[in-house]
Formats: C-alpha cells, sequence, structure tokens
C-alpha cells in the first residue's frame, strides 16, 4: 500500500510518532498543525487520505472534515478520525461530519498502519462500486 | 166528620155555605131568645174542643163552656152570636177584637198581655198524651224521636216542647190546627202519640182505638178570655155568676159537667180535689221524675266532666312539663335562636342569643333584624342590607348561611346560621327560624391559616426560585465537569498516545533492534502505560456516572459475538497462566438490545478479574436466558473472596488485599464500575465466593432494554 497521507494534528510527538509508522508501512506523509493548513495542503497536493485530530486550536477536527466536504474535488478523499475523544457521541458526531473512519488515541502502535490500509482498501472497493 | 162547620175548609160548597150560614145562626138565635129592646150582643168564638165546647150534630153550639156562658147571658141579658172557626182563627179574632170571648182559654202570662181574663177560672184540665194501644209508650223518655201531634199555637205546643227539649228526646212535633183530627192522625199511623186535654181525652180516644199514657204535663186554669180592651164589664158579670154556679152543687155548672164528661163527677166538688190532688199529684211526679232524671243526668255529666277534667289536668301537666323542657332547651341552646317575620321584625331571641348579643328580650323583640344584630355592610363591604329579603325570596340557597353580625357593643362577630323559612297554606311566609352559632374564632383562625398559608407559598416561591437559580448554577457547573471531563480525557490521553506509540515502535524494533535489557525496560514502560490508560479510563467512567453524565447507547446486537469478542481478547493471558476456559453458552443467546459497549465492558472486566485472581484450575463462563433477561455468570478457581469483604465489594476503589499485599493490578474501580453500569441497563450483579476455592459473578440484564437510543 502507498500513496501520500496528510496528518493535521496539533501535537509534535503524536504527529512525529504517526508518521515515523506510516512511513514506515511505507506511505508518503505530511503534515499541518492546524485545521486551515490542512486544508490548504489538502487543496495543494490531494493526498490519499486524511488523518485528523480533532482538538485543534482555531478550527476543530469537525469544522475541518465538513469544510473539506464542501471543496468537491476534496469530497472523495477519505478523512479518518484519530482521536483522544472518547466520549460518548464523539465518534457518530465525527462521522456525520463526513470522516470515513475513526481510529481512537491512544493508537495501538502494534496494529495502527494496519487499521489505516483496512479503511483504505474499504474506501477503494466503495471507489470500484461506484466506477461499475 | 161534622159537616157545615168546617171555615178553614177549600171547595166550593163550603164558601157558598158560610157565605148564609152567619145569617141563619143569627136568625137562629134571635128566634129562640126573649126580645131585648136594649140587650148586649156578645159574639162567642166556636171551636171543635168536645166537651167542652163544640157544634153538635144539629149545628148548635154546645158543650161545658157554652152551657155556662148561655146561662149568663140569659141572666144578664146578652144575646149570644157565635162564630165558629178553629181555635186559631177563635185567637186571631179575639186579638182583633171581631169577637167579644173564646171559651175555654188556659191563663198564661203571655196571654194576659193580649187578652183579658176573669178571675174565677171555670176548668182546670191538664194534657195528656194519647197513644195506640200497645204502644209501648209509657214515660215521657219514651217519646224520644217519636213523631207527636200537638194543638197549633197551643199552650201544650209551648208546654211539651220545651219539655222535650230539656229531656233532649228529639221528637217530632206536628202541629194541627184542631183535635178532631189528632187522633185520626195517630189511629192512621201518621204519627206516634197525640196530645189533648184531658176532657178531650176522655171524650174521643177510645173511638179511635187509643188510650191514655201515664205522661201528664202542664196543668192549666181555663178561662173564657176577652179581648184586651173594653170588655171588663163582660168578665166581671162571668165572674159574679161563676163563683155563685160553682157554689151550687145543682147549678146549670154541675149539670153541664156530669151531662158532657165521661166520668161519673161526684157531687160537692170530689171533682176539684180529685182534680186538684190529680194535677199536684201529677206535678209533683212530674218534677220528681224530672228531678230524678236530671239528677241522674247531672251526676253522670258532672261525673264524666271531672274525668274529663282529670285528663285534662294531667294532659296540662304533661304539656307544661313538656313545654317547660322545650322552652328550656330553646333558651338555654348554647346558639342563637331567632325568629323573625317577613319584613324583618325579631319576634323572638332566647336568651343564649340575647346574652351573645347583649340585648334584653324588651330591647331586641319588636325590632329589625337589620341594624341591630345584622350590620348595614360587612366590614368588607358587602351590603347585608337585602339579605333578608333574600333568605325569604331563596329560602333552600340560604339554608345555610355565613354572615357578620353585630353585638350591641358594636363589636363585630361571624356567625354560621342556619334559615329555615315557613309557609301557610297559600304559600305566604309566616315566619323565618335562624339557629346561629358564633363562628368569629373559626374565621379568625381561617384568616391566620389563609395568611400563613399565603406567606408559605412566598417562600415557597422564593426558595423555589433560589432552588431554580442553584439549579441552574448546577446544571452550569455540571457543563463546566463536562466540559473538564473531556479535556482531561484528551489532555491525559495525547502525551499517553505518544507514550504507549512510541514504545510500541521501539519493542518493534523499527528504529533498530534493542538488546534484552532495553526491551525489558520497554516492555515495563509499555506496561505501565496501558494500567495508566486503564486508569484514567476508570476515572473517567466513575467520575462520568457519578456526575450522569454517562448516558448510554442502546442498539441490538448480538451477545454471543461480544462474549466471544471478550474471550478472545483475555485468551493471551490464560494461555499464558496455564488455566482452563470453560464456555457454556446457550443456543439461544443471541440478539440483545441494551448499551454493546458497556454490556462488553462488564463482561471483560469480569473476565479479566477472574484471570487475574487464578493462578491454576479454570475460568468459566456460563450464559442463558431466563424470562426475558440474559444471566452470565463468570466463574474461577481463584483465590476467593472473605465473607466479611463482600459487603464493600462494589464500592469504589476497593481493592481486595488493599494495601500490604498489593500483587494484582487494577485501580480498585471495576466492579464499582460493574455494579453501575449493570443497574443503569436495569439489571443486578451478585457475587457468590468462598475463600480459598473460587468465586462466581453472574449478572442478570433485560434481553431488551426499555430506552433504545
Amino acid at each position: 500500500m502507498s500513496g501520500q497521507l496528510l496528518i493535521i494534528e496539533d501535537n509534535a510527538a503524536n504527529f512525529y510518532m504517526m508518521r515515523f509508522l506510516l512511513e514506515h508501512g511505507g506511505f508518503t506523509v505530511m503534515g499541518a498543525e492546524t485545521g486551515k493548513k490542512g486544508i490548504d495542503a489538502a487543496l495543494r497536493c490531494r493526498p490519499r487520505a486524511i488523518l485528523l485530530d480533532i482538538q485543534l486550536p482555531e478550527m476543530d477536527g469537525y469544522a475541518v472534515a465538513e469544510e473539506l466536504q464542501r471543496h468537491p474535488e476534496l469530497a472523495r478523499i477519505p478523512i479518518i478520525a484519530v482521536t483522544s475523544y472518547a466520549m460518548v457521541g464523539d465518534r457518530e458526531r465525527i462521522l456525520a461530519a463526513g470522516a470515513t473512519g475513526y481510529i481512537e488515541k491512544p493508537i495501538n502502535p502494534d496494529t495502527f498502519v494496519a487499521e489505516i490500509i483496512q479503511y483504505l482498501s474499504n474506501d477503494r472497493e466503495c471507489d470500484k462500486e461506484k466506477q461499475l | 166528620m161534622m159537616t157545615g162547620i168546617k171555615v178553614s175548609g177549600r171547595g166550593w160548597t163550603e164558601w157558598r155555605f158560610l157565605r148564609w150560614f152567619p145569617a141563619l145562626l143569627i136568625w137562629l138565635v134571635l128566634g129562640s131568645l126573649p126580645a131585648h129592646a136594649q140587650s148586649r150582643i156578645v159574639t162567642v168564638g166556636v171551636y171543635e174542643n168536645a166537651p167542652k165546647v163544640f157544634m153538635d150534630a144539629s149545628g148548635e153550639p154546645a158543650g161545658i163552656f157554652i152551657d155556662i156562658i148561655k146561662y149568663i147571658a140569659k141572666q144578664e141579658g146578652w144575646r149570644l152570636q157565635y162564630v165558629t172557626g178553629t181555635w186559631s182563627q177563635g185567637l186571631d179574632r179575639l186579638e182583633k177584637g171581631e169577637i167579644d170571648l173564646m171559651p175555654d182559654v188556659a191563663y198564661t202570662a203571655e196571654r194576659d198581655r193580649i187578652f183579658a181574663f176573669h178571675r174565677t177560672q171555670v176548668l182546670s184540665s191538664w194534657f195528656q198524651v194519647y197513644a195506640r194501644q200497645g204502644s209501648g209508650i209509657k214515660s215521657i223518655m219514651d217519646l224520644a224521636g217519636k213523631r207527636i201531634v200537638v194543638l197549633e199555637r197551643s199552650v201544650q205546643e209551648e208546654a211539651f216542647s220545651q219539655m222535650t227539649n230539656e229531656f233532649g228526646l228529639n221528637s217530632k212535633l206536628i202541629p194541627l190546627p184542631d183535635y178532631k183530627d189528632s187522633f185520626k192522625y195517630v189511629a192512621d199511623g201518621k204519627a206516634d202519640a197525640a196530645i189533648t186535654n184531658r176532657f178531650y181525652g176522655l171524650m174521643h180516644a177510645r173511638k179511635f182505638g187509643l188510650e191514655d199514657t201515664a205522661i201528664i204535663f202542664a196543668p192549666s186554669n181555663l178561662f173564657f178570655a176577652a179581648p184586651a180592651q173594653g170588655r171588663q164589664p163582660l168578665l166581671n158579670a162571668i165572674d159574679t155568676h161563676l163563683s155563685r154556679l160553682t157554689r151550687d152543687s145543682d147549678s146549670i155548672y154541675y149539670q153541664s159537667l156530669n151531662r158532657w164528661t165521661a166520668e161519673k163527677v161526684p157531687y160537692i166538688l170530689p171533682a176539684w180535689v180529685m182534680m186538684a190532688g190529680l194535677i199536684v199529684g201529677g206535678g209533683l211526679l212530674l218534677s220528681l221524675a224530672v228531678s230524678i232524671l236530671l239528677k241522674r243526668q247531672v251526676t253522670a255529666r258532672t261525673r264524666a266532666l271531672s274525668e274529663q277534667n282529670e285528663k285534662m289536668i294531667v294532659m296540662n301537666r304533661t304539656l307544661s312539663e313538656e313545654e317547660r323542657k322545650y322552652r328550656e332547651l330553646l333558651e338555654h341552646a348554647n346558639s342563637i335562636i331567632l325568629h323573625w317575620t317577613r319584613d324583618g321584625q325579631i319576634t323572638f331571641m332566647n336568651e343564649f342569643g340575647q346574652r351573645f348579643f347583649g340585648y334584653s328580650e324588651a330591647d331586641i323583640v319588636g325590632r329589625h333584624v337589620v341594624g341591630t344584630i345584622v350590620p348595614e355592610t360587612e366590614r368588607d363591604g358587602r351590603d347585608l342590607r337585602p339579605l333578608m329579603d333574600r333568605i325569604c325570596a331563596d329560602p333552600e340557597a340560604f339554608e345555610q348561611n355565613v354572615n357578620e353580625n353585630i353585638r350591641c357593643n358594636g363589636e363585630r362577630v361571624w356567625i354560621a346560621w342556619t334559615n329555615k323559612v315557613y309557609f301557610d297554606d297559600q304559600g305566604g311566609i309566616t315566619g323565618i327560624l335562624s339557629i346561629g352559632s358564633d363562628i368569629t374564632e373559626r374565621k379568625r383562625v381561617e384568616e391566620e391559616l389563609r395568611l400563613l398559608n399565603r406567606e408559605l407559598e412566598q417562600r415557597v416561591f422564593r426558595r423555589t426560585a433560589a432552588l431554580a437559580e442553584a439549579l441552574e448554577k448546577a446544571q452550569a457547573a455540571d457543563q463546566v465537569k463536562s466540559a473538564f471531563l473531556a479535556t482531561m480525557s484528551h489532555e491525559l490521553r495525547t502525551p499517553l498516545n505518544s507514550i504507549i506509540g512510541f514504545t510500541g515502535i521501539l519493542l518493534q524494533g523499527l528504529p533498530g533492534p534493542l538488546n534484552e535489557e532495553q526491551q525489558k525496560q520497554m516492555r515495563m514502560v509499555q506496561n505501565s502505560s496501558r494500567h495508566l490508560l486503564a486508569l484514567i479510563n476508570d476515572v473517567l467512567d466513575i467520575s462520568k456516572i457519578e456526575a450522569g453524565q454517562l448516558s448510554l447507547s442502546i442498539t441490538t446486537f448480538d451477545l454471543r459475538v461480544s462474549i466471544q469478542k471478550m474471550v478472545e481478547s483475555v485468551s493471551p493471558q490464560i494461555i499464558q497462566k496455564g488455566i482452563e476456559l470453560k464456555l457454556d453458552i446457550a443456543d439461544d443467546v443471541h440478539s440483545a438490545t441494551s448499551d454493546q459497549r458497556r454490556i462488553e465492558q462488564i463482561i471483560l472486566n469480569l473476565l479479566n478479574n477472574a484471570v487475574k485472581f487464578t493462578e491454576s484450575g479454570h475460568v468459566g463462563l456460563l450464559c442463558r436466558r431466563d424470562t426475558g433477561h440474559y444471566v452470565l455468570s463468570v466463574s474461577d478457581t481463584g483465590i476467593g473472596i472473605r465473607a466479611e469483604e463482600i459487603p464493600g465489594l462494589f464500592q469504589p476503589f476497593h481493592q481486595i488485599d488493599t494495601g500490604l499485599a498489593r500483587k494484582h493490578e487494577g485501580t480498585g474501580l471495576g466492579l464499582s464500575i460493574c455494579h453501575k453500569l449493570i443497574v443503569m441497563l436495569g439489571g443486578t450483579i451478585e457475587v457468590k465466593s468462598q475463600w480459598g476455592t473460587g468465586s462466581t459473578f453472574t449478572i442478570r440484564f433485560p434481553i431488551q432494554t426499555g430506552e433504545m437510543s
């Protein structure tokens, strides 16, 4: 599995840790520490998928997901929420805002890459179905 | 029937006869008497009362009185003229002065005013009752209810009526104008008895088959009567002759008596003696009988009266006793008792009422209710003047009425009245009875209560407002807490994410291989960070539950799958520990409607505990349905729980072997969270354990939880 992934994450350690795991999994990773920068990066680079934190400064993850949906050229890019928000309804809320996947922090470093690959393959199957 | 003398008769022949009859009489009389140039003409009434006066068979006047007057007339040189008629007609003529003399008139005081009498009586007589033979009439009492013939306008009629009235005989009197019909009436059965004078009775009774009874009454003296005025010389002459005639036993007087009376009249006045005796005796007997009768009646009546009187006295006593009782009741009843008229005037007020209002009876009776005990207006302004009219207009609505009243001293009081309006037969109001009780104190207490109530309401309102404010604050605080928890969750997990992530990366050897010691230490970091994560999760859970922030997410899921998932997650430890896992899930365990994540959390917690505390033997899981519930047990052959530990088992921060021998990891929150969660899901949790041999935790929860999300 390869491709460019965008991680929107304000915590540098977390970004570094995830990038490290994903690059070892064969992905190209670019990052943005705010929602706005993330959207700009997405528009510029059209990543294979976007890993989105929710607790972000200025513009939170929900708003970012909704904004990404508003851009037709970005609407088809899968968004995987990676969040420490574990309150009831968090998952449902972010899925409703446009995310296609949800991974809870703290992540399991042993299964993290596999989970991402799983989401992307699901998404590809969806695309295939849509093309058919 | 003696023809030709019936003057009162009807019919043409008789009237024609009447026209020439007086002339014939005059001619006859004139022809038979010596002519006297200056002789006085004396007219005499003749009627049928044989043997005293009557017309004989030849149409000549006859009888004792006629014999006597003829003798006197001859001596005095009077020329007699006879005018026939009935007794009644004769009396009329005499009163009008049409005739000079009427024979055989009994003296009465009443007649003395109308007529003039001479002084020497011609005859004495009495009346006697005659009845059919065997009639059974013997005494005056036998005449009760009988029909009795009397002579119209006679002394006997008057006397007999009086007598029957006195005896209360209720006899029916039949007045007839002439004696001659009297006996025929009785003989024919038209009457039960007839009254005649004794002379007439003696002469005629037998002929009609009648007999004399022992009833004799009203002895009377008989005279010639004259008109009141101008006949005194005639009467004087009669007196003079009569006194001489009655002294001479050979006189025309006695000859006449002998001739006309059937009984032998003894010589030299024995008849007088006898008659007088009879009269006196009869009178005496009569008065004796009457007296006895009266006495008996009086005695009987007196007795009846005194009995009645006694009864009345007893009754009166009872009545006055009753009245006294009622009056006492009325006067001393602890209620105001008032009677007033339709126009509001007080007619009665009992003593209690008088004392209560401060009026004396004289002060209050006769005065209007309004202005005395009823003020014109109540203090709160209600007009009481129309109240009396309203009570009268609608008695039912005002049967119970509360209004303000006023005492003599001006003090206002509240009275509860019961009003009863009384009506007469025509529906008019005869009066109103009002009974009242003083409820001033009750009213005051009620008013106090009302004020207290109002104050209480205000207080409650203020307190409610304060509480609402507090609640708002609390809710705001809750939101703050909620936000804090969310923030804490994020803030704690974010660094933990890096720790766990990098530890994993290092242990995977991705940045480069680790030596044995490095690997061992990195595992310790990994375990510690996992424990920290569990702690964070548990603390967040219990905080959310206790803050009421934990909401359930009810969905329908396959319980069997959930159980298997949880068993899988603990199987590495089971294998590692070398203990056995015994699974017994009934075939009908599948769909459940509950909070999947929480049910899984509970199952995992129980399994983790079982594995954690079991060093050898097995861990078992059993699940089955039971009447709308799933029952799931997790058992182990671990260290078990001491009996004294069980009660505190589900309290937060509780762990067996707290303190010294803290050999087992754990937050001490797990069972507490399980307990709270299962209760939230409508279920129960219980434990059975024996120290040293193992424990069994059993949860029971509804297959269908009430609230669906």
